[in-house]
């Protein structure tokens, strides 16, 4: 129960990175303020998400 | 597109697969190995690949095709190739006296130890306002604290053609005023002619044979 939780998490969690550098890469093809503001304001926001959410899950682990 | 930058779009792409190869299949997490694979993959390749962006955008928002890239820009660009030596921005492009690709920012931040930031941070106001604000006629655009002589003094400072320049020496603390910036360079009857955006069609403008941009 616990390991489905975290991986559940897990799994979210890397959808979340998987998008923000998606949006990156996506950023990259074009040299606009508004591809820098993509970049800051959806790109930065859904890796750091995705990294907290991963960091949340091993902390929130309680090994027996 | 350079070549540092389909670097990065490698990097990410490689690290976006990883990335999705353990959402997909988290119980790989299980074993000793995956978890180590997991923290490589869900949080120490995505900071490299976000610094190395926010690096690489932060470069490339100092370039001066960046900066015109806003409508309420494209006089000030027109500026710069103005047929008039008096025109200060235009004779410094002109004259590679400030890199062209450059050319906007070379003059427009602060030297200080944030000064790029805090023109980052200006830059963002403008965005801002280009797209949810009240856009002002190029002509309204004005700095928001008057413009510093540091900036100019950036480059000048030391040189031969500015320290013994006559006109720089009307009163014998000409240049230590200049340097204290008590005595404007672009605002004090000297230099004061700059991008002048109202009036820049009763101008003739130079053509770049070549090089130009």
């Amino acid at each position: 129960m616990m390991a489905a939780s975290i991986e559940h998490r897990i799994r979210w969690s890397g959808i979340l990175v998987a998008a923000g550098l998606i949006v990156q890469m996506l950023t990259l093809f074009w040299t606009h303020p508004l591809a820098f503001m993509a970049f800051l304001l959806v790109g930065c926001p859904l890796v750091a998400a995705g990294i907290l959410l991963y960091l949340y899950s091993l902390v929130s682990h309680n090994t027996p | 597109m350079t070549s540092s930058v389909l670097i990065l779009i490698a990097f990410s792409v490689i690290v976006t697969i990883l990335v999705l190869f353990v959402a997909v299949r988290p119980e790989f997490t299980r074993a000793r190995g995956g978890k180590i694979v997991a923290f490589i993959a869900l949080c120490m390749l995505p900071v490299l690949a976000v610094w190395a962006g926010v690096n690489e955008h932060l470069e490339r928002s100092t370039s001066t095709r960046f900066c015109l890239s806003c409508h309420v820009m494209a006089n000030f660009g027109k500026s710069l190739y103005v047929d008039d030596k008096s025109f200060i921005p235009a004779e410094h492009f002109q004259n590679n006296f400030v890199p062209r690709d450059h050319a906007c920012f070379t003059c427009h931040t602060d030297y200080t130890m944030f000064g790029d930031y805090k023109a980052k941070w200006r830059g963002v106001h403008h965005v801002l306002v280009q797209y949810f604000g009240k856009i002002p006629k190029p002509e309204d655009i004005r700095l928001y604290t008057p413009y510093n002589n540091r900036e100019c003094l950036h480059c000048h400072a030391g040189a031969r053609s500015y320290e013994e320049a006559s006109s720089h020496h009307k009163t014998p603390d000409m240049l230590a005023q200049v340097a204290s910036n008590k005595l404007s360079c672009i605002s004090s009857g000297c230099h004061d002619t700059i991008h002048e955006v109202g009036t820049l069609n009763e101008n003739t403008f130079w053509t770049p044979k070549t090089g130009g941009q």
